[in-house]
C-alpha cells in the first residue's frame, strides 16, 4: 500500500480524500493557489505544498507544478478529485510517466470516455441506447442541418463539456445561430475548446446515473443508481438513493447496470467512474456520458451500500482485487444529498462568495457532512460555490426526507447567501414528495410555488429580533428619551453578555 | 421605543415596551406580547414566547437585515431618520437609475464608457464570481452619468456599477 498520497484538489472532495487516507494510515499531501492558504484541505494534510496564483490556470490545472510538489514530497500516487485534472487523460498519463500512480482509470480509457462524442461511439459500440446526435464536434452549418433533418429542440453541448458549461437548448432556427456562439465561447472558457455538438432534446428527462467499480485484474460491478434530476444550470443540487422510479421499476437497476457495465468494458476501464443515463417519460434510458472519476455524489451510495468508494479507489489503484462480488453488493435504506452552494436561490442562484460569520452545523443521527468550511473563513470567489454536501440516511425515503428537514432546520451559515432554505421547500413540495423529479423540476418549482406565509407568531419574533439587533448595533431612534436610552443600554448590554 | 420595519415588505411599526430579557412588544395593532430574550451567539436570539421556544438568525446584509426562523426568511428594513439610506442615495435623484452589483465578484468587462447614450438592455458591465458570469444590464435607453466600475476591480454585492439618467 501507498505510504503518501498527493490530492490535486481543493475544498470539500481533498477534505474527503484526506480523512480515508488518514483511517488507512496513508500520508496526505495538500496543494494550495494563494486564495487557498486557510482552505480547511490545507490545515487538515499531513503536508502542503503552494503551486501558485488563485486562477486555476495557474495553479491546480497546471500539471508540472503538482508533480513536482509530488516529487518533493515523496508521494507514491495522486488522487485527483473531481474537476480540475481529474478528467484530462495527459494529466494521468504524465502521472505514470513520472513514475506515479494516478488513483483513477488509465489515460486511454480516460480518451475514450473523457470527450462525450468519443464516449458515444464507444457506448453505441457496447450496445447502449444513445440520444441521437452527432458523434463528432461540428459548424453551425451542419447544426442547421442537422435541426432541419431531426426537427427542434435540440441541444448544443461542449465535446469536451461537463457542469453544463457550453450547453445551450435551442427552440427554433432563428435562435440556433446566437446559441451556437455562446456555447462556443463559454467551452473555450471553460475547456479551451470551442467544439460544438449536437442532439436531439429530450423534455422533461430524468437524470440517472450507474456507479462503477473495477479492479485492474477485469473485475467490475455496478453499485446501482444515483438519481440526480434536481438540478439548475444543468449542475445538480440534489441526489437520491435509490431513485425513486427505480424504486417502482426495481428491474431497472438491473437493466441500466448492466448496460454501464458493457459501456466502461468497452472503454478498458477500472477504478471508480459513473455512467450517467437521461431517462424520459416512457422510462427509456439513453446512455449520457461517462464520468472517469470520483462523481460529487458519491456519499449517498456509500451511505446505501455501506462501502467506502475512496478506499476502494486508493486499493484498486496499489492493484488491489475488488473484495466483493455483484452478488455480495447490497443496498439498504435511503440515501439524500443536498448540495450546499454559496449563491442566492432568490436571486437567480447567483454565487455569492464572502466571510462566513456564523457557521452551525447539523448533528444526530444519519446525518452526513462533507464541506471544507469553518467559520471566519473567506469563501473564495475563484473557485465553485460548493461548500458541503449535507447527505442524511434513512431507512424509508419518507423518513430520509423528515430527516434532511430536520437537519436542514439546524443549519446556519451566516454572513454569505446559501441554499439552505430552498432546500427546506423543496422538500415540503407535494411532487417532489410523490418522486416525480425531471431535470426541470426546479424551474417549474419556481413558477408554481409561492412561498408559505409564516404564521403570525413567527413575524412577531423576526420582527423583535430584527428590532432589538438594530436597537444594539445602532443605538436606539434620536426621539428616544433619556430615561428610554438608559433602559435600552441596560438592554443592550444585556445582548451582549 | 418605536421602530418602523418593513418586513417582506410590509411596514410595520414595532413598539418594544420593555428591554431583553424580560421583553415586552407590540407588533403594528396587535396585542401586547411578552417574550424572554437572550443572545447566547453574536446575531443569534433565543425567544421564549407563550410557552414556545424559537431561535431567530439575524444577518446583516446590504439591504437590510435578513432573520431566518423556522425555515421562513425575513427580510427587515429597521428605519431610523439619523442613519443613511443606502436606497435613497442610490437612487441619486429623479430619473437616476443605479446598476448595482448583486453579488460580490470581480469586474472583468466594462462595456461602456461615461458619457456613453445606452439603450435598455444594452450590457454595461460583466462581473464575474466563482466561475459565472453576470452581464449587468442597463434597464432604460440613457445616458451614463458615472461609471464607478473599473475592469479587474473586486466589487461587494450592492455596489454601485453605473449610474444612467
Amino acid at each position: 500500500m501507498f505510504r503518501k498520497v498527493l490530492i490535486a484538489n481543493r475544498g470539500e472532495i481533498a477534505v474527503r480524500v484526506i480523512r480515508t487516507l488518514r483511517e488507512m494510515g496513508i500520508g496526505s499531501v495538500a496543494v494550495f493557489s494563494d486564495a487557498d492558504r486557510t482552505s480547511r484541505h490545507v490545515r487538515m494534510a499531513d503536508e502542503a505544498e503552494h503551486i501558485g496564483p488563485s486562477p486555476s490556470a495557474e495553479s491546480y490545472l497546471r500539471i508540472d507544478r503538482i508533480l513536482d510538489a509530488a516529487r518533493k514530497h515523496g508521494a507514491e500516487a495522486i488522487h485527483p478529485g473531481y474537476g480540475f485534472l481529474s478528467e484530462n487523460a495527459e494529466f494521468a498519463a504524465a502521472c505514470e510517466d513520472a513514475g506515479l500512480v494516478f488513483i483513477g482509470p488509465s489515460a486511454e480509457s480516460i480518451r475514450r470516455m473523457g470527450s462525450k462524442t468519443a464516449a458515444r461511439r464507444t457506448a453505441m459500440a457496447a450496445g447502449a441506447p444513445v440520444v441521437p446526435g452527432t458523434d463528432h464536434g461540428i459548424g453551425f452549418e451542419e447544426a442547421r442541418e442537422f435541426g432541419r433533418t431531426q426537427g427542434y429542440p435540440l441541444l448544443l453541448k461542449a465535446v469536451a463539456g461537463g457542469g453544463g458549461k457550453g450547453m445551450r437548448a435551442v427552440e427554433r432556427e432563428a435562435d440556433l445561430e446566437s446559441a451556437f456562439r455562446n456555447a462556443a465561447s463559454e467551452a473555450e472558457r471553460a475547456f479551451r475548446s470551442a467544439e460544438i455538438y449536437v442532439e436531439r432534446l429530450i423534455r422533461k428527462p430524468r437524470h440517472i446515473e450507474i456507479q462503477i467499480l473495477g479492479d485492474r485484474h477485469g473485475n467490475m460491478v455496478h453499485l446501482g443508481e444515483r438519481e440526480c434530476s434536481l438540478q439548475r444550470r444543468h449542475q445538480k443540487v440534489m441526489e437520491e438513493c435509490p431513485s425513486p422510479l427505480v424504486a417502482e421499476h426495481p428491474e431497472m437497476r438491473q437493466e441500466m447496470g448492466e448496460a454501464a457495465l458493457r459501456a466502461a468494458r468497452a472503454a478498458g476501464y477500472y477504478n471508480a467512474g459513473t455512467v450517467e443515463f437521461l431517462v424520459d417519460q416512457e422510462r427509456r434510458y439513453y446512455f449520457l456520458e461517462m464520468n472517469t472519476r470520483l462523481q460529487v455524489e458519491h456519499p449517498i451510495t456509500e451511505l446505501a451500500t455501506g462501502l467506502d468508494l475512496v478506499r476502494l479507489q486508493v486499493e484498486i489503484a496499489a492493484g488491489a482485487r475488488l473484495p466483493f462480488t455483484q452478488q455480495q453488493v447490497a443496498w439498504r435504506g435511503s440515501a439524500i444529498e443536498c448540495r450546499i452552494y454559496a449563491e442566492d436561490p432568490y436571486s437567480n442562484f447567483l454565487p455569492f462568495p464572502g466571510k462566513i460569520t456564523r457557521l452551525t452545523r447539523p448533528l444526530g443521527p444519519g446525518i452526513r457532512i462533507d464541506g471544507c468550511i469553518y467559520g471566519g473563513w473567506v469563501v473564495p470567489m475563484e473557485y465553485d460555490p460548493l461548500l458541503a454536501k449535507l447527505a442524511v440516511w434513512a431507512d424509508s425515503r419518507e423518513a430520509a426526507i423528515e430527516r434532511l428537514l430536520r437537519a436542514l432546520s439546524e443549519y446556519d451559515v451566516s454572513g454569505i447567501r446559501t441554499n439552505i432554505g430552498f432546500f427546506r421547500q423543496i422538500l415540503e413540495d407535494a411532487e417532489f414528495r410523490a418522486g416525480r423529479l425531471h431535470t426541470a423540476f426546479i424551474d417549474e418549482f419556481f413558477e408554481r410555488h409561492t412561498p408559505p406565509q409564516p404564521p403570525d407568531e413567527l413575524t412577531a419574533v423576526a420582527a423583535l429580533a430584527g428590532a432589538l439587533h438594530t436597537l444594539a448595533r445602532d443605538g436606539a431612534p434620536e426621539a428616544t428619551t433619556a430615561a428610554a436610552s438608559q433602559w435600552l443600554r441596560g438592554g443592550r448590554s444585556d445582548l451582549l453578555r | 421605543m418605536k421602530l418602523a420595519l418593513t418586513i417582506n415588505g410590509v411596514e410595520r411599526a414595532i413598539d418594544i415596551l420593555a428591554p431583553a430579557p424580560v421583553c415586552r412588544f407590540q407588533l403594528g395593532d396587535s396585542a401586547e406580547r411578552s417574550a424572554h430574550v437572550e443572545t447566547p451567539e453574536p446575531g443569534v436570539y433565543s425567544v421564549l414566547m407563550d410557552g414556545r421556544s424559537y431561535d431567530a438568525y439575524v444577518e446583516e446584509t446590504p439591504n437590510g437585515l435578513v432573520v431566518s426562523l423556522q425555515g421562513h426568511r425575513f427580510e427587515i428594513e429597521a428605519r431610523d431618520p439619523r442613519r443613511w439610506s443606502r436606497k435613497a442615495a442610490g437612487r441619486g435623484g429623479e430619473g437616476v437609475q443605479t446598476i448595482a452589483s448583486p453579488m460580490p465578484g470581480k469586474v472583468v468587462r466594462v462595456l461602456v464608457a461615461a458619457g456613453d447614450a445606452v439603450h435598455a438592455g444594452q450590457g454595461i458591465a460583466v462581473v464575474e464570481a466563482m466561475k459565472m458570469q453576470n452581464e449587468m444590464k442597463a434597464p432604460r435607453a440613457g445616458k451614463v452619468l458615472s461609471l464607478p466600475a473599473k475592469e479587474g476591480a473586486t466589487v461587494a454585492a450592492g455596489e454601485v456599477l453605473a449610474m444612467i439618467g
